[in-house]
């Protein structure tokens, strides 16, 4: 059974044999001939392609590039050409767009459209971080900023409100392409007897492995749907997080715990991209240059892995073997991370050339504990883009340990990371200004905890 | 005045149908059997292709028919449209460009085979099981290393990677030297304008349509200009009459240039679509487009400027490498020579002024106009020099203008570099900009920026540009191998509404609405009763497309005519029904009137008599209401205006922070302040984003660095600022009938080195005085790098 079943635009859709990763975008256009969602990228770069999903999780901005069919099972879809009302009244940011002339060639507006429709629908006003993951070469973006603000005071239209469809559950058989499954344990016993399925989350990377490796990810295992694994729970003095909680889930639920590292969560690529990257995703994928694994790793993170019955726990930076390679079994899938309830010297720092929806040359975070009579007793340095994984800087850490807390110390550490790191030199930064930028950072957290005004947005390299 | 005529904000009836999903575009057209083509593209900067095995792909399900440069050997090249003639009187050299790689593949991108398929996805499968041999070599990368002897050469058959050694004016050449000899000041400044990628959002599509019964060949293309593509690869490349060979450009999706020139694609598919009779359809990717797309700017300059003791300028000499890439694109060769060299005078009454442009082949993507196409080169090198030499002399770079402006008493005004500047007023802009940005508060904020440990600076641009390109003599005699003229035909029908068929293309600039409004106001009708039909060669007249800023100077001009004659020919006809002379006759508010009388008739009694002739002087008129018109301008249109950016800099990082970004602009008579100001705003947005953010980088062996919208920076929301924009100091153009200049391109324009000169500004306020320039992109690294120095 490779059924999936969704709404489109208020309308039911019932599909078979469906391709495991089929994008919604190319299914869109190709066989339902609604050619509104444009294709600027087709790698979630530039959010032409933006509809809006409605499901269990609430109502979110995704980008259809990198959206595969399964990944929409039980959920609402509203496209560009679904938001004007029934009778064609347009939707309150439609009219704004052509008031405040939004649009010059067009080709970016249905994504601009819907995003706006949807922060709308939020009572968001924070309109450039709503449109970080949407590209416009023509207008400069300001007419597209007042439509927005202009719109604000529009109540939200009836029929942007509506409920998933509610759907069957499915059976899935042995020789499915792909898998659906609903907890955790479902999902544990099927990875283990099939070990070589892929693991999809929220596709933001595995979506280019199709789009632009044309890979062949066959047979799939969907993890959208593992309810059990989307829950952060406060369990005593620690937050457990669930592999499938989102970025825009995680950075909500941290914002009140960790307001500091708010600025990491919302530089952490763009709204589209939140929305559907997963936490587990992004420490599984084992990139060198994700966000999430340095401000985690300061943080202590533990890790929970879970292979069948079996369960296992490491700390974070010991499942980053080298390289794309991480500690991870056939068959054996990230279950939950679990950090410190509250860090109050924990501090994150992105360089990257654009504020928003970029690359980090250098992401670095830190975290310390100190004894009553000032001097450490705890330090965790991590970084990320400084070599072939997320890492510690063990150097670093030792000339802080013990000593008291202050520059010269800080000073110290900033030397000692050229022991601990041989970073490479690519277009976006040298090796030298990684290795001075990461030792830069230690002076900005200490500046940043000694209230000296740091702002992240000062730090952009 | 019809309430939607020249000079009103009217909203754009394009935006519904973009609003809500409903426009087409090129990709969203598929014609029943349609097969998919994908290009399978060099990866390697320069190599001899060995040998090419479409055996094992050939068999693959799916697969049609695998093309390579040998299906092309009836076919011409992809032809250039411009020759230029060097200082020494000799043509350009001009080598051939294949369809596809033919022995060598000169550029990462470089298409070698194309595969078609029933599928997109099968088509891109057999790619990968196509065996191609490369032997690679050495690649050129940089200008000045492709001009050394023993350079790797990008076209061995023409023997130098010197494409032209191009002089302005050359016999000013020795006068120019003297007058620096002579200098009591000489200013000198190395920079580079860095290459850029146009980037619309809606990447090229092309499809191929052949219909066996008729003969009948139709291309569905993203193109700013359709009749100019058929002319280009109907005579040229696949040598199909214009009678036979239909081009489309539907909506399109941005073009900034890039969808100006006639490329490989569009060729394959119209020819593909034949052999295999079949539609053939191919749509770029991302990836594809950085690669394949006309690249922009790529100018390494030096440039001298000559003071007098009175720091009046006598001379300006600019030295300037421009990268043609590997092969010339379809309009290259104009746009370092005559769209650059001609606009060395900038505001200023410089008496003498020689430009050397080397134009260099290496081994990188084809590089072709963007927004602004040598203006902006010259304006960037004018406005950061002009910049430099206040700084060494000791004097406000915005008197040092002044002083060195034009008068407005001395117009027309008659450049050293060809070009008659007609109307403009340089001191009524600068004084707007410096009221509107207040630049008089500005020592105030810098020191309350100082208090925050900041830098603040502010930095002055103004520019000149020629738009309304051109008049068709003239570019002949510069080389160009087209008319530059522009088309419209008004159709009056029975009832009343009318159709205009224009020449030009819209692709965001908004035509469907603005030249509605011009109809409106001289019929005095309601614009809705007008609708503009373009971007069909099969149902327009013979255009020459929208680039340059010259939709409404000149496609406008060619309207005008068209609907002058229909009132001329409308007054006879009510002159026939109401008993009176013709030169008796007033149209106003869309109502005929004989003067002085109360005798009149609707404007759709004169037109359904048009169509039902039964009380019709049929012997001296036919009947019918539709007229054609061509406009073919007799000088360039002279946009100008001042921008003014202020900064902070933080000393810390080098991070630059625009605060502020004002502009004013002389555009002449403006139909809809609205969509202008939308295009200033755009075109700023384009600037900054090459002033701090854009660069598109090769390694040494020539692989694109920068081929994504990961590594390409373009601006977000968050980059760009809200601008001030203002257009009240208008002086209209005197040669064409609705004084308009354009302004299209004037954001792009002006405000790169109104970025740089407020950024050095800042750094010199701050005692950083050993910092003379940076070059763009103004990343923070840059910045910082400059100041430590």
């Amino acid at each position: 059974m490779t059924e999936v079943s969704f709404s489109l635009n208020g309308t039911p859709v019932h599909l078979r044999d469906v391709a495991p990763t089929r994008t919604l975008l190319d299914w869109l256009r190709e066989e339902r001939g609604l050619t509104g969602t444009k294709e600027g990228c087709n790698e979630g770069d530039c959010g032409a392609c933006t509809v809006m999903v409605t499901d269990a999780r609430g109502t979110r901005a995704l980008n259809a590039c990198i959206l595969f069919l399964p990944q929409l099972q039980g959920a609402a879809v509203r496209t560009v050409e679904g938001l004007a009302a029934p009778d064609g009244t347009p939707h309150p940011v439609q009219q704004a767009l052509v008031d405040h002339h939004g649009s010059q060639c067009g080709f970016c507006t249905p994504g601009i459209v819907v995003s706006l429709a949807v922060a709308h629908a939020a009572g968001r006003q924070d309109h450039d971080d709503v449109l970080a993951g949407n590209l416009c070469r023509c207008t400069g973006y300001a007419p597209i900023v007042r439509a927005a603000q202009a719109a604000c005071a529009a109540p939200v239209p009836d029929w942007m409100r509506e409920a998933p469809p509610a759907v069957g559950r499915r059976i899935f058989t042995e020789n499915s392409s792909f898998w659906q499954p609903e907890s955790g344990d479902e999902l544990a016993a099927l990875y283990d007897a099939h070990p070589g399925a892929t693991l999809v989350a929220g596709a933001t990377d595995a979506g280019l492995w199709v789009t632009k490796g044309l890979r062949d990810l066959a047979p799939v295992i969907f993890l959208n749907r593992v309810a059990d694994l989307q829950r952060i729970e406060l369990q005593g003095e620690h937050l457990r997080i669930g592999a499938g909680v989102t970025i825009a889930e995680l950075r909500a639920a941290l914002a009140p715990r960790f307001p500091a590292l708010d600025e990491l969560w919302r530089r952490y690529a763009s709204e589209q991209v939140r929305a559907a990257a997963t936490i587990g995703g992004n420490i599984a994928n084992g990139s060198p240059i994700g966000d999430g694994p340095p401000v985690l790793i300061a943080l202590g993170a533990r890790l929970h892995l879970r292979r069948g019955d079996a369960r296992r726990e490491i700390a974070l930076e010991d499942f980053f073997l080298a390289y794309r390679r991480q500690d991870r079994a056939p068959g054996e899938f990230v279950e939950a991370v679990t950090i410190p309830a509250s860090a109050p010297n924990c501090r994150a720092y992105k360089l990257s050339k654009r504020f928003d929806q970029d690359i980090s040359a250098v992401c670095g975070a830190f975290d310390v504990r100190l004894e009553a009579d000032g001097r450490v007793a705890a330090v965790r340095l991590a970084y990320g883009g400084m070599a072939g994984t997320p890492r510690r800087a063990p150097a670093a850490e030792a000339a802080l340990l013990g000593q008291p807390w202050g520059l010269p110390a800080i000073l110290a550490a900033r030397a000692a990371l050229a022991h601990d790191f041989t970073p490479m030199t690519d277009l976006r930064a040298s090796a030298a200004y990684r290795l001075t930028a990461a030792g830069n950072l230690l002076i900005r957290w200490h500046h940043d905890l000694a209230r000296l005004p740091v702002h992240v947005r000062g730090v952009q390299a | 005045m019809p309430k939607d005529g020249i000079g009103a904000s009217t909203k754009r009836r394009e935006d519904l149908r973009f609003l809500t999903g409903k426009g087409r575009y090129t990709d969203d057209i598929n014609i029943r059997g349609q097969a998919y083509a994908h290009f399978i593209r060099s990866d390697v900067a320069h190599g001899r292709i060995v040998s090419i095995d479409t055996a094992a792909a050939e068999a693959m399900p799916g697969v049609l028919r695998i093309f390579t440069a040998a299906d092309f050997a009836g076919v011409g090249g992809l032809p250039c449209g411009w020759q230029v003639t060097d200082r020494h009187g000799k043509p350009m050299l001009e080598p051939k460009h294949p369809v596809l790689a033919d022995g060598k593949v000169r550029h990462v991108g470089d298409p070698i085979a194309a595969v078609v398929a029933e599928t997109y996805e099968q088509a891109r499968d057999a790619a990968e099981a196509v065996v191609i041999e490369i032997e690679e070599l050495p690649a050129v990368v940089d200008m000045k290393a492709a001009l050394q002897p023993g350079s790797p050469l990008v076209h061995d058959e023409i023997g130098s990677n010197l494409c032209y050694d191009w002089g302005f004016v050359e016999e000013n050449r020795a006068a120019v030297d003297e007058a620096f000899a002579r200098a009591a000041h000489v200013t000198t400044l190395d920079l580079v304008n860095n290459r850029l990628v146009a980037n619309p959002m809606e990447p090229r599509v092309a499809v191929g349509d052949f219909e066996a019964h008729n003969d009948q060949h139709t291309l569905y293309t993203t193109s700013q200009n359709p009749h100019v593509i058929r002319l280009l690869m109907g005579a040229f490349v696949l040598g199909i009459p214009e009678h036979k060979l239909r081009v489309v450009a539907p909506d399109v999706g941005g073009g900034f240039g890039s969808k100006i020139y006639h490329y490989a694609e569009e060729a394959f598919v119209t020819f593909a679509a034949k052999q295999l009779k079949r539609p053939v359809k191919w749509t770029s990717s991302r990836s594809e487009a950085f690669m394949s797309d006309a690249h922009g700017r790529d100018h390494v300059t030096r440039i001298e400027l000559a003071l007098d003791a009175d720091n009046n300028f006598t001379a300006l000499r600019c030295l300037t490498h421009a990268n043609m890439g590997a092969y010339l694109s379809t309009f290259a060769p104009c746009i370092p020579t005559w769209l650059h060299g001609t606009l060395l005078a900038g505001n200023y009454r410089t008496p003498l002024i020689y430009t050397n442009v080397k134009a260099v082949f290496t081994n990188t993507v084809p590089v072709d106009a963007y927004r602004g196409a040598g203006r902006p080169e010259a304006t960037f090198q004018l406005e950061r020099v002009v910049d430099k030499a206040a700084r060494e002399l000791g004097v406000d770079p915005v008197e040092l203008r002044r002083q060195n402006f034009i008068r407005p008493d001395q117009f027309p005004y008659q450049t050293p570099v060809a070009v008659v500047y007609d109307t403009g007023n340089y001191h009524a802009t600068m004084d707007k900009l410096l009221e509107i940005s207040d630049y008089a508060g500005f020592a105030a904020r810098a020191a309350e920026s100082q208090a925050r440990g900041k830098l603040r600076g502010f930095g002055v641009a103004h520019y000149i540009e020629a738009c309304g390109i051109a008049p068709s003599n003239l570019v002949g005699q510069l080389g160009a191998r087209a008319g530059l003229y522009e088309s419209a035909t008004v159709r009056v029908n029975a009832t009343g509404s009318i159709t205009v068929m224009t020449g030009s293309h819209s692709h965001g600039q908004g035509h469907e609405t603005t030249f509605a409004q011009v109809v409106a106001e001289m019929i005095g009708c309601d614009a809705s009763q007008v609708e503009i039909v373009h971007g069909d060669t099969a149902n327009t007249p013979m255009g020459m497309g929208t680039y340059g800023s010259r939709s409404l100077a000149v496609g406008g001009s060619a309207l005008v005519k068209a609907t002058n004659k229909i009132i001329n020919k409308a007054k006879k006809i009510a002159a026939h029904l109401l008993e009176a002379a013709p030169e008796d006759i007033e149209l106003k508010d869309g109502k005929f009137t004989v003067a002085g009388t109360d005798k009149s008739k609707s404007w759709v009694d004169i037109t359904l008599a048009a169509y039902v002739p039964h009380n019709y002087p049929l012997a001296e008129m036919e009947p019918g209401l539709e007229e054609t018109a061509f406009y073919d301008p007799s000088n360039f249109t002279y946009p100008s205006g001042a921008y003014g950016c202020e900064v902070e800099v933080d000393p810390e990082t080098g991070k630059v922070t625009i605060l502020s970004f004002t502009a004013a602009d002389d555009f002449g008579n403006i139909v809809n302040p609205m969509i202008v100001e939308g295009q200033v705003q755009g075109g700023l947005a384009q600037g900054i984003g090459q002033a701090l953010l854009e660069s598109a980088a090769y390694d040494e062996s020539g692989q694109l660095l920068t081929g994504s919208f990961m590594d390409y920076a373009m601006p977000r929301a968050d980059d760009v600022p809200f601008f001030q924009v203002d257009h009240s100091s208008c002086t209209p153009c005197t040669h064409n009938p609705l004084g308009v200049k354009g302004c299209g391109e004037a954001g792009a324009i002006g405000s790169p080195p109104a970025v740089v000169n407020a950024v050095i500004d800042a750094l010199h306020r701050a005692g950083m005085t050993h910092v003379t320039h940076i070059d763009m992109p103004l990343t923070p690294s840059r910045v910082w790098a400059a100041m430590n120095a």
